[in-house]
């Protein structure tokens, strides 16, 4: 019957945004009573290495929000093209338009809000379903009425979204919260975005919201002008439901700078629109041809992706525990329990789009050959690509062997490892082992096709990418490789027992005694 | 998302409310009822505004009694008694508010939206008047005042509060569109093509702008033109409008183009009964039998047309049942009467195009 639409990303946007948007999805779905019902949730910009966030917060998600919940993901290199030209990192009308554009054509009706709201049926044995199926065709709205945040904060159970819709119906008479806001037309009321229910069939005729207002606030104002003068009216359905939001103003959001807010144009947007209609976008709102990957919460989540990833890569441990060693004459000791720190290293990529291409610059040929098993029962499409100059007698389907130039310039994630090629799976680890000479000669190969890729991953981009890739090291700490590793890439210090620091490429890595000789010497040379 | 940009407009309420307690409502006493039901409305929602729900009520009772389907004034009743608690008795009218607005026929898909606004729009009118008050530079209240009267048939007011808008946001391609299907109702069709093909010239992507020129080609005899801009059209309306893809195919008189994008709208529209009905002309003209017996022949309009396609009822008997103009012309259309069509119809009915397009082949 209808498609809920809300954006997000995973970020701190106002207060206590976990609680507010978990009450919300939880209630949003708990008034869904139709199968082909859906909460399209759009995860705009997130970090490619974080998880959606719904995903973050899916353990505070009850079963039937999980099964309505959709979550499209546009990738920060989806973006790309629009950060110079915005101060915000989430965009809404791109947002909502994405998910328009992948809504389920079955549902006569879309529902724009936000998460930080609850509907509350004013027959209790009505559904917002059965509320919007009767319906006759047009643009409804409701008021928007405030929940103070003590309240929505103490009181609510993230999980009885039943027991909130409950304690709304209650405190709403017994603090008097509902009090309706009317506005000029095409308004109607104070802070409309909360609910506006509109025909599919409308919003694809008109185009979508306007992807132009990226400076954030009033794009539901000039989608309520644009279809105010598409209907004629703007109808309310205040008799059916009441919209609560949960008041989140003790800090402010990103977008909120108080007098100083940046805002489109009031004018603009909504005096002087003239049209419903958009040309200048009839043909791309909603990015029809931009691949958007869809990510569920009630089947192949990221864990079923994880264990089933490791699952076929190792074997339980055996043992109670094993044991490491920080000690400072372990220092040069570059053995490491490859199956404890595999799990660590699935972790730095399991967030990634799933047609991925990984190069794979590692010493220990088991190491690279569990990952690339591992790497394939995680879900992922795309190859491992291992540079042929590496020698590594390894084999899989996922594994693309080929010359290191050619495939600096495909790869969208980089993964160094810095062990010991000698060392076995069974060998005792940081027990003071000394490099063989197989195992130098390894380490300066993967060394250098590091600091190359670090060094030039600006200008070896895959053809049209704009974002830097990511460069996760493996066996980068407290080692000798910790400091050449931070040299190029900007990494947290990581616990020692992961084993593993991940970051983006530095803009200007610093230059090494080498070079920086070389560069003195050069200038005194004129 | 709240907003804190309305704070000046917020203020500029006062000095309504201030202007407002002066107002008085002309047509209040008017023996007309629809002048006289539109002037209680007014009052009923000054009222409202001023916190005096009872005296509002009475006001909407009585709009309500003179003008049983203003819907406006029902659903403005529905307020009122849920804001004094009796949401019981609120109900029923907010229902019926509703159905009173979705039982107003809407005009063609291939046509401009503001052809299929529904109802009398007063609220709506209202309340951008209001905004007129205090916003000065915005050409969106008097579009959306200028649409509103240009659906209820007054072209010359519409005009009017189009040039306005004109003068704000002058060379709009979208008020220029609007200015020329005024003027085309007007029946001054010359100056409506050039309004129409300057908004042209702004935005060539527009389908309802074409739509609205080749009206106005076709009332001044030029089917040829209007013909043209038919096809530029088509060739804009994407596949998934196939209900307006139809009409057009219609206008055009193109039976055997129409008869797929009908079969569509059927399916997308099954209540609608024109969407069969011009199915069943397409088949008649293309020779094809149809199956117009299936159709219920005894019901409202246009169930006679129905019984005439399936031989169940005669000439005399359909125009008899053709209660008002526009059911005449369809009545006329489908007694192939198309010379006695394009005398009397409006241009912009889906039959006078048809019929001006079969006449010129004969």
């Amino acid at each position: 019957m209808f498609s809920v639409i809300i954006y997000g990303r995973n970020d701190q946007h106002g207060y206590n945004l976990h609680k507010r948007a978990a009450i919300s999805f939880n209630a949003l779905a708990e008034v869904m009573s139709d199968p082909d019902d859906e909460i399209l949730f759009v995860d705009y910009n997130t970090p490619d290495d974080h998880p959606t966030f719904p995903e973050a917060i899916h353990d505070t998600l009850t079963d039937k929000a999980k099964r309505h919940m959709r979550i499209l993901r546009v990738r920060p290199e989806q973006h790309a093209h629009l950060k110079s030209k915005t101060h915000l990192v989430a965009l809404e009308s791109q947002s909502r338009n994405v998910a328009l554009r992948r809504s389920n054509p079955k549902n006569r009706w879309i529902l724009y809000t936000n998460t930080d709201m609850l509907l509350v049926p004013r027959n209790e044995g009505e559904s917002l379903s059965d509320i919007l199926g009767a319906l006759p065709d047009g643009f409804y709205q409701i008021p928007r009425f405030e929940i103070p945040e003590m309240l929505w904060e103490a009181a609510f159970d993230r999980k009885d979204a039943a027991g909130n819709l409950t304690k709304l119906r209650d405190w709403s008479v017994r603090f008097h919260l509902n009090q309706v806001v009317h506005n000029f037309m095409p308004m109607k009321y104070d802070a409309l975005g909360d609910f506006q229910a509109v025909l599919r069939e409308d919003m694809f005729a008109i185009h979508g919201f306007d992807e132009s207002m990226i400076l954030g606030w009033h794009c539901d104002s000039n989608l309520a002008a644009r279809l105010a003068l598409y209907r004629g009216r703007v109808d309310t359905l205040m008799d059916k439901a009441f919209g609560y939001h949960c008041d989140h103003t003790r800090v402010a959001a990103a977008n909120n700078k108080g007098r100083k807010t940046t805002m489109n144009s009031h004018d603009k947007y909504i005096w002087n629109v003239s049209s419903p209609y958009i040309p200048e976008q009839a043909d791309d709102w909603g990015w029809p041809e931009a691949k958007v990957e869809e990510v569920r919460l009630d089947r192949d989540t990221s864990y079923e992706r994880f264990t089933a990833g490791l699952g076929k890569a190792m074997e339980p441990a055996s043992v109670p525990f094993t044991s490491t060693s920080v000690e400072w004459h372990l220092f040069d000791d570059l053995t490491y329990d490859l199956l404890h720190t595999l799990p660590f290293v699935c972790d730095q990529v399991l967030t990634y789009p799933k047609e991925t291409a990984i190069l794979v610059a590692g010493c220990r040929a088991d190491f690279v050959q569990r990952f690339a098993v591992a790497w394939r029962g995680m879900g992922f499409t795309g190859p491992v690509l291992v540079p042929q100059e590496l020698g590594l007698a390894v084999s899989n389907a996922a594994i693309e062997s080929g010359r290191f130039a050619d495939q600096l310039k495909r790869a969208e994630l980089f993964l160094f490892e810095f062990g010991l090629a000698t060392q076995q799976i069974d060998d005792p680890v940081r027990v003071g082992r000394e490099e063989a000479p197989a195992d130098r000669r390894q380490l300066a190969i993967v060394e250098r096709l590091f600091r190359r890729a670090a060094s030039t991953e600006v200008d070896t981009r895959p053809k049209g990418r704009q974002t830097p890739r990511r460069c996760i090291g493996v066996n980068v700490i407290y080692n000798k490789y910790w400091p050449i590793f931070t040299d190029y890439v900007g990494a947290n210090i990581n616990p020692f027992c992961s084993q593993v620091l991940a970051g983006l490429p530095l803009a200007e890595p610093p230059a090494t005694m080498r070079e920086k000789v070389l560069l003195k010497f050069r200038k005194k040379a004129g | 998302m709240a907003k804190q940009g309305f704070l000046k407009s917020a203020l500029a309420g006062v000095g309504l409310w201030r202007k407002a307690i002066a107002a008085d409502f002309p047509g209040i006493d008017d023996p007309d009822p629809e002048r006289q039901g539109q002037a209680l409305f007014r009052r009923g929602r000054f009222r409202m505004r001023a916190g005096d729900l009872e005296a509002a009520v009475a006001d909407f009772d009585r709009a309500i009694e003179l003008l049983p389907d203003f819907a406006d004034a029902v659903s403005s009743r529905a307020e009122c008694l849920d804001m004094q608690g009796k949401s019981d008795a609120a109900r029923p009218d907010y229902e019926h508010a509703r159905r009173l607005w979705a039982a107003h026929r809407t005009g063609a898909p291939d046509r401009s939206y503001l052809w299929r606004q529904q109802g009398r729009l007063s609220f709506e009118v209202e309340s951008y008047e209001l905004a007129l008050e205090r916003i000065k530079t915005g050409a969106l209240p008097h579009a959306a005042v200028g649409n509103a009267l240009l659906a209820l048939g007054r072209p010359a007011e519409a005009l009017r509060a189009y040039e306005r808008a004109l003068k704000i946001k002058e060379k709009d391609s979208a008020l220029l569109a609007m200015r020329g299907e005024a003027l085309s109702l007007l029946g001054r069709y010359r100056q409506a093509v050039a309004s129409f093909t300057v908004s042209l010239r702004h935005n060539h992507k527009a389908p309802e702008t074409l739509s609205g020129r080749a009206v106005a080609h076709a009332a001044m005899g030029n089917i040829g033109k209007a013909n043209a801009d038919w096809r530029r059209q088509l060739a804009l309306l994407p596949e998934r409008q196939a209900a307006a893809r139809a009409c057009v195919l219609l206008r055009l008189a193109d039976w055997a183009a129409a008869l797929p994008e009908l079969e569509r709208a059927i399916e997308a529209h099954p209540d609608d009964p024109y969407w069969r009905l011009y199915r069943l002309t397409a088949l008649r003209r293309l020779g094809r039998l149809g199956d117009a017996a299936a159709a219920a022949a005894d019901g409202p309009w246009p169930a006679p047309l129905f019984a005439l396609l399936a031989g169940k009822t005669n000439a005399e008997m359909v125009l008899a049942a053709a209660t008002t103009e526009g059911r005449r012309i369809e009545a006329l259309f489908q007694l192939e009467r198309y010379k006695d069509v394009v005398e009397t119809a409006p241009p912009a009915l889906i039959e006078y195009a048809a019929a001006r397009n079969e006449l010129s082949r004969r």
